[in-house]
This record gives C-alpha cells, sequence and structure tokens, in this order.
C-alpha cells in the first residue's frame, strides 16, 4: 500500500493527471451531454402528458358508430 | 385494372422467410445495423466535443456549508448554449419518434386497401356494415406445459371474472405431469396436441385449426400463459371494447409482476410499473400484444394465417411463426401490418411470474431482446416497425450512454485524492431521481425506496445493457439461439417451473 501511495501520489489509484488530460476532458464532455439529453427526457415523464390530437377534433371523430350491433342491421336482435 | 392493381399489391409486399440461411442473415443484418448506427452516433458526438469547449470548468474551490462543514466544490457545467442544444436533441428525437409512430398508425387506420390491410378498421367495418354476428363470446385457450402447479390459480382467476369466458380451453403441450388431470378435474376442456415440436407457437397453431373455423365474428379468443392470473373485470373490460367497436381486432393485457423473489423480484416489478405507467400515457396504444393474456378477434387470426408465407413470416394457414422467439411481438407486428386496430386498457391487468433468480432474468431477457431483433430482421424496416427499430437503437445508445457514465464516475473515484462535489450535476441527478420515484409510483413504498437510491436501479439497468449487448453481439455472428429449460424450486404455485422464456411467457 505505501509503495502504491509512492508511485501514486495524487489519487487513489490512478495518477491525477488523469483527469486533466484530453480524452479525460472528452469522456467528461460525452457523459455531461448525454446527462442532459437523459435529464430533458426524464422531466418529459414527470410532467402531465400533453396530447396534441386532442386540439384537433376533427381528425378523432368517427364517421359512423362501430358497435356491434349497427343501426339498421338486418338480423339484430330487438331490444326492450 | 383491377388485376394490375392486384398483381401490383401482391408486388410490393416483402416476401420474407425465416429459413434458416435467409433469415439468419436477415437478422444478422438487424444486429448489425443496430450496433452500427449506435456506435456510430456515439462516434459523432464524442469527436464533435472533443474539439473542446463543450465544457465550462474551474479548479475546485473550498467552501462551508452551513458555516460549518468544509467542502471542495467545482463549477464544472455544460456552456449554456450545449446545454440548450442537448435538450433541444433529446425532445426532438422524442417527439419526431412519437409523430412519426402516430402518423403511421393513422394512415394505417385510414387505409381502404383490402390486399395489403385486409384488417384495417375501414376494411374491416364494410365487411361488417349491417350484420350482427351476435354478442361477444369468450374462448381462452391456455398453453401449458408441464404447470400442474400453476394451472388452479389460473383456471380460479379466469373462473372468478365478473364476466367469466364462455369455454376455456387448456393445450396440454407434452405435459408429463399431471396438467391434464387438474384440468379434468376442475371441468376445463383439454386439447392434447399431437407431435407438436415446435413449443408453444405449434401448440396453438394445432389447436387454432380446430377452433377458428368454427367461430363467429364476434366470438373472441384470449391466448393466456399458465402462469398467469387475470385480475377482476379484465375480460368485462374486453368484452365491453370488443362490442362497442368491431373494427377493434385485438385487446392486450398490461402485467404486473407478483409478489416475492426479494430486491430481485422489486427490480422487475419497477420495471413493469414503469412499462404499465408508459402504456398508459400512450393511451392504450400497443406496444407488445402480451403473451401473458391478450384477446383476438377471429378475423385478425384468419387473417395473420392467409397472410403468412406471403406478406408475413411463416408458413401459410398458421397463426403464429413457430421460428419467432417471441412469438407475442411477432404477432402483434403481424397484425399492425395487416392494418389491425389493438387496445392495451389499463383496467386489463394480469399478474405475472418474475425471474427468481439472475441467471434465470439473464436467459428469459436475452430470449426476448434475440426474438424482438430476430423479428425486425424477418419484416426489415417498414412503416409499422419504424416504433422498434427506435426503441433498439435507444436502448443501444443507452447502453453507451449509461456505460461512459458509470466509466467515468469510476475513473473520478480512483483519481481523486480529495473528494470534490459538483452542485450542477448534484441537480440533475435529484432530476433524475424525482423522475425515478415518479414513474414507480404505484408500485408501493418498497418500490419507491429502491428508486430512490437511484444506484441499485442503474445497475439493474446495466445488467440488462449486458444481455442487450450479449444478444446484438449473438445475433450479429450468427451464434445460434439454445434455449435450457431451468426447473425452479417450487416455493410457490406462481414460482413455476420453465419460465425463463417468453415475453412474459411462453414455455421453451
Amino acid at each position: 500500500m505505501i509503495t502504491n501511495h509512492l508511485t501514486v501520489p495524487a489519487g487513489l489509484l490512478l495518477p491525477h493527471a488523469l483527469l486533466e488530460s484530453d480524452a479525460f476532458a472528452a469522456l467528461a464532455a460525452f457523459v455531461a451531454i448525454n446527462t442532459v439529453m437523459y435529464v430533458a427526457l426524464a422531466v418529459a415523464k414527470i410532467l402531465p402528458k400533453v396530447y396534441v390530437s386532442d386540439w384537433i377534433r376533427r381528425s378523432n371523430e368517427r364517421s359512423e358508430p362501430r358497435g356491434i350491433i349497427p343501426e339498421n342491421a338486418t338480423n339484430a336482435p330487438s331490444e326492450g | 385494372m383491377t388485376k394490375n392493381r392486384e398483381t401490383r399489391d401482391r408486388d410490393r409486399r416483402p416476401r420474407k422467410r425465416r429459413s434458416p440461411e435467409a433469415g439468419g442473415s436477415s437478422s444478422r443484418s438487424a444486429g448489425l445495423l443496430i450496433a452500427g448506427s449506435v456506435v456510430a452516433a456515439a462516434a459523432a458526438l464524442l469527436t464533435l466535443v472533443s474539439a473542446g469547449g463543450a465544457m465550462s470548468s474551474e479548479a475546485p474551490v473550498e467552501g462551508l456549508v452551513f458555516g460549518l462543514w468544509k467542502v471542495l466544490y467545482a463549477t464544472e457545467a455544460p456552456a449554456p448554449r450545449v446545454i440548450t442544444a442537448a435538450i433541444a436533441v433529446a425532445l426532438a428525437l422524442a417527439a419526431g419518434v412519437a409523430l412519426l409512430e402516430q402518423r403511421i398508425g393513422n394512415r394505417s387506420r385510414r387505409s381502404l386497401n383490402i390486399n395489403t390491410k385486409p384488417l384495417a378498421p375501414k376494411v374491416i367495418m364494410a365487411a361488417t356494415r349491417g350484420v350482427y354476428a351476435g354478442p361477444v363470446t369468450v374462448t381462452v385457450l391456455i398453453p401449458a406445459h408441464n404447470e400442474e402447479a400453476s394451472l388452479p390459480l389460473t383456471l380460479a382467476s379466469l373462473m372468478d371474472q365478473s364476466h367469466p369466458p364462455e369455454k376455456i380451453i387448456v393445450v396440454a403441450d407434452n405435459c408429463t405431469d399431471g396438467s391434464v388431470a387438474a384440468c379434468r378435474a376442475a371441468g376445463v376442456e383439454v386439447f392434447e396436441t399431437v407431435g407438436n415440436t415446435h413449443k408453444k407457437g405449434g401448440a396453438l397453431n394445432q389447436v387454432l385449426s380446430q377452433v377458428l373455423p368454427g367461430l363467429g365474428d364476434n366470438d373472441v379468443v384470449m391466448i393466456m400463459d399458465a402462469d398467469t392470473q387475470l385480475d377482476d373485470g379484465f375480460l368485462e373490460s374486453a368484452v365491453r371494447r370488443l362490442s362497442q367497436d368491431r373494427a377493434l381486432m385485438a385487446v392486450g393485457g398490461l402485467f404486473y409482476g407478483e409478489e416475492g423473489h426479494g430486491m430481485l423480484g422489486q427490480f422487475q416489478r419497477n420495471e413493469y410499473v414503469r412499462y404499465a405507467r408508459d402504456m398508459r400515457r400512450r393511451r392504450g396504444r400497443v406496444f407488445v400484444l402480451t403473451g401473458t393474456a391478450s384477446v383476438f378477434r377471429p378475423a385478425a387470426l384468419r387473417a395473420v394465417a392467409q397472410g403468412r408465407g406471403l406478406s408475413l413470416p411463416g408458413k401459410h394457414g398458421d397463426v403464429y411463426d413457430t421460428a419467432a422467439l417471441t412469438e407475442d411481438n411477432e404477432l402483434t407486428i403481424a397484425l399492425k401490418s395487416l392494418g389491425g386496430l389493438m387496445i392495451s386498457p389499463q383496467e386489463c391487468t394480469v399478474v405475472t411470474e418474475l425471474m427468481p433468480t439472475w441467471r434465470t432474468l439473464w436467459a428469459q431477457r436475452l430470449r426476448w431482446q434475440r426474438g424482438a431483433l430476430e423479428n425486425l430482421g424477418a419484416y426489415g424496416i417498414t412503416p409499422q416497425t419504424m416504433r422498434y427499430w427506435a426503441q433498439q437503437l435507444g436502448i443501444g445508445y443507452g447502453v453507451i450512454a449509461l456505460g461512459s457514465y458509470l466509466l467515468l464516475i469510476m475513473l473520478m473515484l480512483l483519481a481523486l485524492d480529495e473528494w470534490v462535489w459538483f452542485p450542477f450535476w448534484l441537480g440533475l441527478g435529484a432530476i433524475f431521481t424525482v423522475e425515478r420515484v415518479v414513474t414507480v409510483w404505484r408500485a408501493g413504498w418498497r418500490g419507491r425506496l429502491l428508486a430512490v437510491l437511484i444506484f441499485p436501479e442503474l445497475i439493474f439497468d446495466m445488467y440488462l445493457n449486458f444481455v442487450y449487448v450479449k444478444g446484438v453481439i449473438d445475433l450479429s455472428v450468427g451464434r445460434q439461439a439454445a434455449w435450457k429449460h431451468v426447473q425452479h424450486p417450487a416455493s410457490s404455485a406462481a414460482a413455476k417451473t420453465a419460465a425463463m422464456t417468453t415475453t412474459p411467457g411462453s414455455h421453451p
């Protein structure tokens, strides 16, 4: 353990200089951008969902009833 | 003119078959396409940020918390323009996929083409206009392979429904235990398969070939697993919806995990609760008609059988494609491809078994993963499969994102000599925590407690990511899928044998 500390002066197991390398900076930036993207998606999941199609009524209206007992069915049972 | 049009339509139909060679290569392409795309996307972003300027940071400084606690903190954060761009890209991608799915769904729903979309609502409406085919009746088919322990509970959940089924048929497939006797004792009809070597799909094909011809338009078929219990109200709700809408071709269930199995069980319950929440937010728009319990109109199953070997993968005349590892996912894509309208309402819930060990979970998920990718390979890139491709790409990118995040944390822990706080990232972490807890709220306090700890679930996610990577690699190198039949210790009726296999469901 002592030898380890002597050979790696600053940092638990890896040299401290690693954190200042270009590669580490690129990894950190990559993770940072991904994290922000996933946080944006997380916020979208927390918030109530907005259904845009609800605002456009016409596209959701059915042109005819769809029940299994169609109006004017020739062989539908009489009700009541 | 009509003939020309028909020929053209027929020619347009993809002719795919999952023969060992052709199917293997299309599946392999699916694996390579997904792996290549996500690696390319990640590499492009990494190259972009390597140029520098994405992050603004200063050396850590010392501060005092409450005037007492001395801490080192760093104000490292991405530049505001980078944050804005990242948020915009994420939301645009999510909205883009949702809009695309909706557009494709609408177009399919409005189709009038009887050749390519024989199950489209307008086609079905035209065919059934003015005809009353009687009230909705339910015939339940339960494929069973040595399910003696779980069948009594399954049957009881069916008979106790507020709207019990008209008929229950247990499809005994190569049973060597007391399954058949248990069914007969319960007064349930049993169909014993003959020479079936195609597992669940083969067993169902045999019984459906006998049952389907005698069913009217409103005599619906429910196919459910032998290890699943329906919550009360499932059938009542399904029958109501199928009565209200004769163009509705299928009603799928939402599955929840059974109790038990410690923390591993809770991970899976949380996962299923989140899936159900997503489905509610999709207003029941089906992603997968779960094999645990789904109801089909006979016309839908007949159209699939007709389409197999022509526009759909599989053997002509079979309802199920016996080459598919996840037959419920495959059948869903088949019905979507034919324009069928379907829904998974939130009242239709089922309780299904969970994997009791990490090893069985691994096998189950590897099968799901392989199955989903192979199905995509078999269908190719079509409007109906776009959403599934996008999901696979999303998972793939998530593997890289989460992996690089954990790598970064590990490097920092090993290279820092003193702990440094990052307020910006802690703030984002808090948002994640809220999201984890909110999305799993219905799982109760145990589920919320697990979610608030964040890291256990991240590790569970990472485990599933390893399964995903293994699935993609196996598929890409053309490794054969081999499935073991694992016997579980029967600690409860629900923790039954042969679990490790499907989209909650089938036996190997």
